[in-house]
């Protein structure tokens, strides 16, 4: 692969560019999905199950039909669609062949219900109102069963099995066996380790409460479906809903022009799509399901609550000699993603261990939420190691400088390296020498305290499409299958094209979002848009360039087309991105109050394509993270298994007065790979975010908290 | 869509079944007929549902029409008038992406029944550019990249117009309270604040209080935004301000 040009000799990228489709959605004509109107369509409504585990006896929808205006009702009766991407053996999503093999499968409508919000009905009415009356009058007869909300409390003996399989989620074989890396004996290490310490550390359940809440526009042709659908992949969707309907992919277009936000749940096809889909079939109509925000709460899916065990040996000189981690994640009843919780790979370590439990709980379902296994996995083992710098008696920094990752897994080299970089010029940036101070240290009611948290990130490369034509206007159209989910996919794949083609960005013309335009694209989800896809722009754009040399520019009714479907590798080496986060807060001992006072975030995602976008990125998730890390969780009443703080306010997401300055500082590296050099971004700012805050608080007020939120009650309660 | 002229109170409605079936089929009357992407429903009240005539101004244009009392100031917006800036993100004032001023007051129209907007003036997002020339606070919030997914921005928008008509050089602490009714959950919370502070900072930035007789988003407006949609707008600027080089 030859070497990208310097950043000198870039004409767009690199240069601060304001979004392509910036004064669409200023001036309210961006179309999102619920601004769709079609012709005599009909609206949706979702009854839920208000149990946490339970079977439906019966369920009466005769008076609901009988309401005028109502149009059909589906339950578990008579729609029996499986929802493959709602539970996977192993949470693999993407792999066709683990969706054939699973046993557990999710239907639309599951008998019995197994979480709080379970849908249990859907109605397709002439308004929504007529369809919210509707549900009033559907009668469902539950048996109520025990259920379980806790995920280590969901593997005692005693708890009620919620799959006859038992609580542990099965993998991609279908085994009922957790998530296990070795290398190294962890138990010599610990035998001829110095000192030798043990924690727990638990996270909560963080909703991704995008904006836009789910809703789905469904309509058919003739045999042919069409959905209006914000989804974060337009063409994993089409393949997910063709699969899920038993209909061949090219009868499916899913379109998405506009999205607001997603942050993970978004991705695949959703139920509501299903739904819709079904309703729209039934009655020859099109139908637009809504969401409400406590049904996006409670009936997608957020971040996984983990509980873990940490242990850990070093050596006196403060040299980790072996860790070990046993992990629990609630999935909710349905193991939508992973359950994963990463972090032991960021430390350079002989013997390591790390096994993870995915487990069932009657909880709401857990997924993906911006980088799905990071920040949960990260706060625990960095709060873990922050404590072990403490009691050792050094400096975090020193610590995490001694002992970070210098090759994946201490085997395989990185693509290139500039995580010591990323830490030093943050810690310069920060003045963390003045600032951080002995944990506690500081007299007085009001208390200043110094955290840092790093980070190593997948960047990889892969398979993703783009077309180029150009006109003999002199016009470039881009097709690629991007939807901008608010990371400004559209505006960066108009700026790789101009660049690589060597035109201005105002001669690109960009389609995009529509499955029956564009050619297959990753989807935005695991940060890949701009790796993949991006790359795929250029690799199209250098064939067009090929072409015009061979054939001249096109002339009269004559276009010329390039197409690319690359598929690059990183030959040997892993691509990560590197980043390390400092925070300074001040905790009101009195009240319990966190403020965040400084906030330094250095990123080494390669090279910056926009860097107005990708400050907003990082800035975006730090900030997200700190709501993870004092804020946000969904509360469970343990008897009743009902959530409690479902919504924007009870889930206590970021505001405007919450919000401190983000300072962002790229280190701009090249490893030669993506395209012009570029690294994963998008979920970069989030996932050291929450240990960084965690560290803070600790530095302040010298009590280490362990368990998320750090809310005001647990502040004082660790002071009492 | 039908013009059928219509002028129905309540009190005809519940007279007779008559008014009723007409209620049902007819379309509300609209002086003005509005630059619209999508058409509002054709059987905007429905057939015994108590309603009510009501007259409101919005962005500067007046509107004579029949909501049904359970409509929300939103829904009435989206659906009936064909407004879809203004967006629902949660449909219980808690988030702030539907925020419309309301006689010049930021006000979450999801918490406002469409009722109440009677003899009143609403101002939504589509009202803020005046022909092609976007707002200032528009303006900087393109140029600071305010809208992620832009799900809030009009939201955020009609707050930070609310706050410089009465407070025309706010402080940051100021626009961050003014503004905190509003949650992006892209959190980019740092870019609003330094948007509405430059447009603050620019001089017409206040010359324009209220909406009234102000045109709506013109065609030329809607024309110069499709053919932004895949380069970037004349309207906007290429500065690189907010960059973090």
């Amino acid at each position: 692969m030859s070497r990208p040009p310097t950043l000198a000799s870039l004409k767009t990228i690199g240069h601060a560019t304001p979004r392509i489709d910036a004064v669409e959605r200023v001036t309210g004509k961006a179309t999102y999905s619920g601004d769709v109107h079609l012709p005599g369509m009909l609206y949706a409504r979702v009854l839920r199950s208000p149990h946490a585990h339970a079977r439906i006896r019966q369920i009466d929808v005769s008076k609901a039909l009988a309401l005028p205006g109502v149009k059909s009702v589906l339950t578990h009766e008579n729609c029996t669609v499986v929802w493959g991407a709602g539970s996977i053996s192993g949470g693999r999503q993407y792999v066709d062949e683990i969706k054939k093999i699973t046993r557990q499968k999710r239907y639309i409508f599951n008998n019995p219900v197994r979480f709080f919000g379970e849908p249990v009905a859907a109605v397709a009415a002439t308004n929504r109102h007529i369809a919210e009356e509707a549900l009033r009058l559907i009668t469902v007869e539950y048996e109520t069963l025990p259920f379980v909300l806790d995920q280590e409390e969901a593997l005692r003996p005693e708890s009620v099995q919620i799959w006859p399989d038992g609580n542990v989620s099965l993998d991609a074989k279908n085994e009922a066996k957790p998530e296990v890396y070795r290398r190294g004996d962890v138990e010599e290490g610990f035998r001829t380790a110095d000192h030798v310490f043990e924690d727990r550390y638990t996270t909560t359940y963080v909703h991704n409460a995008q904006m836009e809440p789910r809703l789905c526009v469904a309509s058919w042709e003739g045999d042919k479906l069409t959905l209006y659908t914000p989804t974060q992949g337009t063409s994993n969707c089409r393949h997910d809903m063709a699969r899920d309907l038993g209909i061949p992919d090219e009868k499916v277009r899913v379109i998405c022009k506009y999205m607001g936000g997603g942050f993970g749940n978004k991705n695949q096809n959703q139920d509501a799509d299903l739904i819709a889909a079904m309703l729209a079939k039934e009655t020859g109509a099109p139908v637009k399901l809504e969401l409400s925000r406590k049904e996006d709460f409670i009936g997608v899916h957020g971040r996984w609550p983990t509980t873990q065990y940490y242990k850990v040996g070093v050596s006196k000189d403060g040299v980790l000699q072996a860790l070990q981690l046993r992990g629990y994640s609630g999935m909710g009843p349905y193991r939508k993603n992973s359950g994963g919780i990463t972090g032991v790979e960021l430390y350079q370590c002989p013997n390591v261990e790390s096994t993870v439990y995915p487990v069932y709980t009657n909880r709401a379902v857990s997924g993906n939420y911006r980088a799905p296994e990071f920040p949960q996995g990260f706060f625990g083992i960095q709060s873990m190691m922050d404590d072990v710098a403490y009691k050792m008696k050094m400096d975090p920094v020193e610590f995490v400088l001694k002992n970070m990752t210098r090759k994946s897994n201490d085997e395989v080299p990185y693509s290139n390296y500039t995580l010591e970089e990323c830490i030093r010029r943050g810690a310069e940036a920060f003045e963390w020498k003045k600032r951080w101070h002995p944990p506690g240290a500081e007299p007085g009611a009001i208390k200043r305290g110094a955290g840092m948290a790093f980070m190593t990130i997948r960047s990889p490369l892969g398979q993703s499409s783009a077309v180029i034509r150009l006109d003999s206007n002199g016009r470039y159209t881009v097709f690629v299958g991007v939807t901008d989910i608010g990371a400004g996919a559209k505006t960066t794949m108009s700026m790789i094209a101009a660049e690589e083609l060597g035109v201005p960005l105002s001669d690109v013309d960009l389609v995009w979002g529509d499955t029956d335009r564009c050619p297959y694209s990753v989807g935005e989800s695991g940060s890949r848009t701009t790796d993949m896809t991006g790359y795929a722009v250029i690799e199209a754009a250098r064939d067009l360039k090929r072409q015009i040399a061979e054939k001249g520019l096109p002339k009269g009714e004559n276009a010329l087309i390039a197409s690319a479907s690359p598929n690059p590798k990183s030959e040997g080496k892993v691509r990560k991105a590197f980043g390390a986060h400092f925070v300074e807060v001040e905790v009101d001992t009195e009240l319990g109050r966190v403020r965040v006072l400084k906030y330094v975030a250095v990123h080494d995602s390669g090279r910056i394509m926009n860097p107005l976008t990708a400050t907003s990125q990082v800035k975006g998730g730090a900030t997200q993270g700190i709501g993870m890390a004092l804020h946000e969780d969904l509360v469970y009443d343990r008897r009743s298994g009902q959530p409690l703080t479902a919504g924007y306010y009870g889930a206590r997401i970021m505001t405007h007065l919450d919000a401190p300055e983000i300072e962002v500082i790229f280190i701009e590296s090249d490893d030669g790979y993506g395209p012009f050099g570029a690294k994963c971004i998008g979920e970069a700012g989030i996932v050291h975010a929450v240990a960084a805050v965690g560290n803070a608080v600790f530095n302040s007020i010298g009590r280490r908290m362990k368990d998320l939120p750090i809310t005001r009650d647990k502040i004082l309660g660790a002071l009492a | 869509m039908s013009k059928r002229k219509r002028d129905i109170s309540r009190r005809q409605f519940l007279e007779g079944t008559g008014a009723v079936l007409a209620a049902a089929t007819a379309v509300p009357a609209l002086k003005v007929k509005l630059p619209t992407a999508n058409p509002p429903a054709t059987d905007d009240v429905a057939s015994g549902v108590p309603s009510t005539a009501i007259r409101l101004v919005v962005n500067g244009t007046e509107h004579r029409l029949d909501v049904e009392d359970r409509w929300t100031l939103a829904e009435l917006l989206r659906d009936h008038i064909g407004l879809t800036g203004t967006k629902i993100g949660c449909d219980r004032g808690e988030c702030g992406a539907c925020t419309v001023l309301l006689d010049g007051k930021p006000v979450y129209s999801c918490s406002n029944l469409a009722v109440w907007a009677d003899g009143r003036e609403v101002q939504t997002v589509e009202g803020l550019a005046q022909g092609e020339h976007l707002d200032p606070l528009q303006q900087a919030f393109v140029e600071h990249d305010g809208p992620q997914c832009g799900f809030c921005t009009s939201g955020q928008l009609m707050s930070a117009k609310g706050l410089l008509t009465h407070n025309p050089h706010p402080t940051a602490q100021e626009v961050r309270a003014a503004m905190t009714g509003n949650i992006c959950r892209c959190s980019n919370y740092n870019r609003y604040v330094e948007a509405v502070l430059a447009a603050a900072a620019t001089k017409n930035a206040t010359t324009s209080k209220g909406s009234s007789g102000r045109s709506t988003a013109s065609t030329k407006l809607g024309a110069e935004v499709s053919a932004a949609n895949g380069r970037r707008s004349p309207a906007v600027s290429t500065s690189s301000r907010g960059g973090a080089r």
